[in-house]
Formats: C-alpha cells, structure tokens, sequence
C-alpha cells in the first residue's frame, strides 16, 4: 500500500470543498427557472452555511454524546473519501491499491452514525426517519459495488484513480459501458443524495422524508456539519459519474478538465429537470427502483465477462 | 456494434419488466423495433443492396409502425386502463429476471466455446424470449399479453441473427407475417369480446362459452 502526498492532489479536494454549495445552488436556481420562479440566488448555499455557524447548537435534554460525536464524525468521513477522488488527471492525495472499497465504507460509517445521532436523540420520528434511511442504504449499496466493481474487474485495477485511467474511449464497447454504468450511477446519486424520486429535500412533512426527518433536531453548528457533508456528498456522486470522460483529458488536460465542468453542468441540469418532471415515489416501490439499478450493474458485469475473454 | 444495440435491447428488457405503464410497453416495443432494424443491417454496412435490405425495412415498419400504432389504437378504441396489472410484485418480477438473464449468460459463455455463436447477442436474444414468456405468465391484461409475444417474437429474431449472419429471406417474411397476423386477429379477438368482458383481463375468460 503506498500512499501518494503530492501538491497537485490537494486541488481536487479544494475544489470539492469549494465548489460544493455552488453545484447545489445551480441545482436549486434551475429547478426554480423550471417552475416558472425566479429562485433564490446562486450562492444561497454559502449564505445559509455562514448563517448556521453563527447559530448557537442546542442539544435535547434525552441526547447523549453520540449526538456530539455523530455530526463531526459523518463530516470527517465524507472529507477523507472526498480525497481520494481524481478530477482529470491529477491524481488525489489518497490513492492506493483497493481504495473503492475504503471508499464505499468511508460514505457507510458517516450514514451511520447520521443514523446513530438520530436514534440517540429521542424523537419518535427521527427514529423512523434512521429506520428508512438504513433499509433504502442496504438496497444502494449493491448499485455501487456493481457498477465500480464491475469496472474494477475490466480494468484490474482496484484504485479509484486508477480504474478511470484505464477507461478508453476508442472502442464501442467502452462507450457503452459508460452509457450503462452512468444511468446506475445516476440512480445511485439520487439515493444517496436523497433527491427527488427517492425522497425529496424541500419537504417538511415528517410523515413523507428520509434524510430531512434525521437532522430535524439539529442546530448550529452540527446541522452546519450535516448539510455542508449533504453538500459535499452531491459533489462525490458527481465526479464519481462525471470522472466516466476522463480520457478526454489524456490528448490535452485542459480540454479534459473543461469536459469534465460541461458534465458537472449537464448533471445539475439533469438533476434539476428529474426533479421538477418525477414526482417522489411511494415507499414502497422505492426497492423496485433501486433493484432496477443494480440488475443495469449485473448487466455490466455479466457483459464484461465476454469481453475480458 | 452488435454487441452495443444487443445491450440497449438487454436494458429495453430490464425497463420493461419494472414499468407499470401501459404506454411506456408500447414504446419499449418500437424502441426494440428500431434496434432489431439497426442490428440486422450493420453486418453488412460495407456492401449493402436491396435484397439484403428488404428485411430490415420490413422489419421496421412492421415492428416499430404497424404493431404499436394497432395496439395504441385497440388501447384507445376500448378505452383499456393504462396501467398494467401484475399477479406477482414486481420486486420479484425483477429478481426473477435478472437470475434468469444471469443464467442465460452464463450458459451462452459455455456455448460460446463450442459453437461459433456471438455471445451476447445470444444471450440477449434468449433473455427476451424469457422475459416474454414471463409477460404473458404474470400479467393479467390481453393486450399485455400481445405485448409479451411480441417481445417473445424479438427474442426469436434476434436469435436467428446471432447464430446466422443470414437467414433465409423467405423464412423471416413467413415469421414476420406470422406474427403480424397473430396480433391482428388478437386485437379483432379482443375488440369482438368487449360486449361480454368490459376489462380485458384473462382472469374472467374462463366463463367465455358458446
């Protein structure tokens, strides 16, 4: 295992840092100009982030330290496996041999202990809120493991960087394989996010919400922490998806890294236009939806298997 | 580029099996039509002529015009409820299908070594037979049913071009023509039995007597 420290690295982290709210923004001004309004401004997100660090944090009287623990823990997560995300060809400060796995666990341990603080503070609907949260994450996970592993058994690699060094673009099965695989990622994004068609951020209807109904409690500078991860979280899932045309950046690294902004942007617009056209699911057909996800990545899998050959 | 349009077919395959629409199957159906066009015709895309065009062109009006405007027009003509009603959860329905698909590949791998076969196509060729076999099993509605031997009928065509470059001309017309009058008489079927059964759902043709 050998990990790289390298300057350049630090860009794509500082870049998710940075970026993150804005991507958010966009999303939200585009679904506003979708409807017809004219929406909150773009850098509404920084607004309200700035806003809550000046917020004092309140704790309920049955909380424990876990809901002290649980907010910085999930931020942390989602930070250390932002690092390991490359954006064009500049390779991350984490990279090493397996990291997807680290990687998919990292995102885990931070739902986790979202879910922890949300059942250490006592109220009956953050626990429903947790119990949701937790079964539509065991129906997620396999569309992340199929589709990245899938990747990761074409190319032999088992390094993030790595597996999107080796996609090529020059022949049609490898097109393919990024039309497949970006419509599981897509629906991955959307789960993990929790957006539209799974659960809908905008809504204050306890009864209706997944992710919302967790962090209802939270205040200041914890719920500061839980957004700006939502945030950064967004923003891992759009690279993830984006990073598919990396290889445009091996002829010319700012060509690559142009492409790289027009996905983002495509994405937000995707993103915005599923949401405004889709209304939010039922419950229950949520498992359907996610199954239909992982079968498109056991497609893939069978597949590359002939191609490998 | 077979390999690519037999993969767009697969996932036509997957999307079918977890919508709930009515129009969305009929689409599905044109969307497979137009592929069984593409794939049949890039074989020979260097030396085309008439006689090798014939099929395809036939094939993409009949499959991706004729059928779903009829079945969009017996749709509308009886007034059928567009939503599809399932005798199994469609969870399930999906589990089920992508084991068989699962299998489905697998065997076409072992195949593939002693025959010269093109896997994939195969394969996807064998899901959608499967796939259409389990339409008309787990859907009560006769029009879906139609739906379901159509898809069954793809499959079939799709088969014929992944273990022969070429089929015989006359035996795919004779097969096309086959199929188109089956979903003909099926619409004149259901529009002739509409006075007696107002849903069109196979759970009530027993009681259909003389």
């Amino acid at each position: 295992m050998d990990i790289f420290l390298n300057i350049q690295g630090l860009f794509p982290f500082l870049f998710i840092l940075g970026i993150s709210p804005l991507l958010v923004g966009l999303i939200n001004k585009q679904k506003a100009l979708l409807t017809g309004r004219i929406g909150a401004p773009l850098w509404q997100p920084y607004f309200d982030l700035l806003r809550l660090t000046r917020k004092e944090t309140i704790y309920a009287v049955t909380a424990s330290f876990v809901s002290r623990l649980a907010p910085v823990v999930a931020f942390a997560a989602v930070l250390i496996s932002s690092l390991m995300l490359p954006i064009g060809y500049v390779k991350p400060i984490l990279s090493f041999n397996g990291d997807i796995i680290v990687f998919a666990y990292l995102l885990g341990l931070a739902r986790f202990f979202q879910i922890l603080g949300a059942m250490d503070i006592g109220s009956s609907f953050e626990g429903m809120g947790a119990a949701r949260e937790a079964t539509f994450a065991v129906f997620a996970e396999p569309i992340y493991f199929f589709t990245l592993g899938s990747l990761a058994f074409i190319s032999g690699h088992t390094s993030i960087y790595d597996i999107y060094h080796s996609i090529r673009l020059d022949n049609p099965t490898s097109l393919v394989f990024i039309i497949v695989s970006s419509i599981s990622a897509f629906f991955l994004m959307m789960t993990e996010c929790s957006r539209m068609p799974i659960d809908d951020p905008n809504t204050h209807l306890e009864l209706t919400m997944i992710h919302e109904v967790m962090i209802l409690d939270n205040s200041g500078i914890d719920l500061f922490l839980y957004q700006y991860s939502s945030f950064i979280k967004i923003m891992i899932y759009a690279i993830y998806e984006a990073s598919f045309f990396n290889p445009f950046s091996m002829q010319n690294p700012w060509l690559g890294f142009s492409v790289f902004i027009v996905m983002l942007l495509l994405l937000t617009a995707l993103i915005a236009w599923v949401e405004t056209m889709i209304a939010r699911f039922k419950m229950k057909s949520i498992p359907q939806y996610l199954l239909f996800a992982t079968a498109i990545g056991i497609l893939n899998l069978l597949i590359y298997t002939f191609v490998r050959q | 580029m077979e390999n690519v349009l037999s993969i767009l077919f697969c996932l036509t395959l997957l999307y079918i099996v977890v919508t709930s629409r009515l129009k969305t199957y009929v689409s599905i159906l044109r969307t497979q039509g137009i592929l069984l066009s593409a794939i049949m015709v890039f074989p020979f895309i260097n030396h085309l002529s008439v006689h090798i065009l014939i099929i395809p062109i036939t094939s993409f009006i009949v499959k991706a015009v004729i059928i779903p405007r009829f079945i969009n027009k017996i749709v509308i003509d009886l007034d059928v409820k567009r939503i599809v009603e399932p005798s199994i959860q469609p969870f399930n329905f999906l589990l089920l299908t992508v084991a068989s698909m699962s299998v489905m590949f697998v065997s076409a791998h072992v195949l593939s070594g002693f025959t010269p076969i093109e896997p994939i196509p195969f394969a996807s060729a064998f899901s959608a037979i499967i796939v259409g076999i389990y339409i008309i099993i787990f859907r009560k509605k006769l029009i879906v049913h139609v739906v379901g031997f159509m898809i069954l009928e793809n499959g079939i065509f799709l088969f014929g071009t992944s273990v022969a470059g070429e089929m015989p001309t006359i035996v795919e017309l004779g097969a096309m023509l086959d199929v188109f009058v089956v979903v003909f008489l099926m619409g004149i079927t259901i529009n002739k039995i509409r006075s007696t059964f107002t849903q069109q759902d196979v759970s009530v043709l027993g009681r259909l007597k003389d």
